[in-house]
């Protein structure tokens, strides 16, 4: 048994882009899933639209895909309606943090029994390129052609302050790391948030510098820096250089959650 | 046990020339027939997964298949009778 026996063989290759780093990070969730040892019967997929939002589609089991930004509402009724199922969500920056933000804060609030797998390139990917609520300041996009003035939403500050349980951000050239954090995310009760920060060449790097997609992979590694080191220049007072990645888990707690099952 | 690399779905994006100990994948020159450049496996052989995989009952490293944003590469027993490469690197 393998993560492998998770993907329908006969869907793939995906659509992706070549580079995408999407398909790394189904990999490392299916990875963690396999290594619960759950059944395929017992699993849900639940997704809104996107690129990233695709994921479920190449998978065996039982999925949703739904409206732009709904996947949470949907992964909501589907837990509190069958609490022995296993639900997990995959979604975008967009479609989490823009049209469906209000579902977000909302799931986390609640607690919900899931695990949410954010695939973060911080860009609408499958529109063309238009900048979304986790561009970076600075950052060129077909709505920001002069660069991001905007400052950029934290998804991890906003799902430990919304109240989930679980709450970790790794980046996809992080595949064992990200791997033990879905599993981290999978076996704690409650909301389960994982920021999984992604290179789209296509609609993100050629547009900022990235010429190849290993010089964003790249970027994502070097700029990648320890929560626990993070905090430790916090409490010097030493400035964080900007565009830091803090990566690690940010939060696992036991808060009253909902549609766990008895 | 070997790696191997399915050609129909690799889109040669090279992200597993950086993340292998041994540098094993060797950015490809050559497009094959899809006008993809698969990448170059040098001396496979030493990939701790392929050597010590049914030693110790699990995956050691896997690390390039993780990656591998196409489930593009595979680790396969070799078939009955096929020659088999060992190699270790200090
Ligand atoms: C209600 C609605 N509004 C807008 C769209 C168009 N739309 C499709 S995908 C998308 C953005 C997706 O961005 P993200 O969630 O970051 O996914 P990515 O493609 O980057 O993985 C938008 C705006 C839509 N499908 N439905
Ligand atoms: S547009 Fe970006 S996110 Fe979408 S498949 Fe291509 S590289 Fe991936
Ligand atoms: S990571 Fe996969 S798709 Fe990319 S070049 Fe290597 S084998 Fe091909
Ligand atoms: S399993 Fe590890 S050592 Fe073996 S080829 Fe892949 S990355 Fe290299
Ligand atoms: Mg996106």
């Amino acid at each position: 048994m393998s993560y492998e026996d998770w993907f329908r063989q006969d869907r793939l290759p995906h659509i992706y882009c070549a580079g995408c780093g999407n398909g790394t990070i189904i990999n490392c969730t299916l990875e963690a899933i396999e290594e619960m040892g759950w059944k395929k019967e017992e699993t849900i997929f639940v997704s809104g639209i996107g690129c990233s939002s695709r994921a479920p589609g190449y998978i065996v089991t039982d999925s949703l895909h739904t409206t732009h930004g709904r996947a949470l509402p949907f992964a909501t009724g589907v837990k509190m309606a069958r609490p022995g199922f296993h639900v997990i969500v995959f979604t975008g920056d967009g479609d989490l943090a823009a049209i469906g933000g209000n579902h977000f804060i909302h799931a986390c609030r609640r607690n919900i029994d899931i695990t949410v797998v954010c695939m973060n390139n911080q860009i609408y990917g499958m529109t063309g390129g238009q900048g979304s609520p986790t561009t970076p300041k600075g950052a060129l996009s077909t709505t920001t052609p002069f660069g991001s003035v905007e400052p950029a939403f934290d998804l991890c500050e906003l799902a430990i302050a919304a109240g989930a349980n679980y709450v970790a951000r790794w980046t996809s050239y992080h595949v064992k790391e990200l791997t033990k954090a879905v599993k981290a995310g999978l076996e704690n009760p409650g909301l389960s948030f994982i920021e999984a920060r992604v290179q789209c060449p296509t609609n993100y790097g050629r547009r900022n510098k990235f010429k190849q997609v290993l010089d964003q992979v790249e970027h994502l590694r070097s700029h990648s820096m320890l929560r626990q080191k993070y905090l430790q220049h916090q409490e010097r007072g030493d400035a964080v250089p900007d565009g830091t990645i803090v990566v690690g888990e940010f939060v696992k707690r036991n808060r009253p959650s909902m549609g766990v099952p008895r | 046990m070997k790696i191997e690399i399915d050609e129909s779905r690799c889109k040669g994006c090279n992200l597993c020339t950086v993340g292998c100990p041994y540098k094993i994948f060797q950015a490809g020159k050559k497009p094959n027939r899809k006008g993809v450049l698969v990448p170059l496996l040098d001396r496979p052989e030493r990939c701790t997964n392929c050597r010590l995989q049914h030693l110790y009952g699990r995956v050691l490293c896997g690390v390039c298949q993780m990656t591998c944003p196409d489930q593009a590469i595979r680790f396969r027993d070799e078939k009955s009778g096929e020659p088999v490469k060992v190699a270790i690197e200090y």
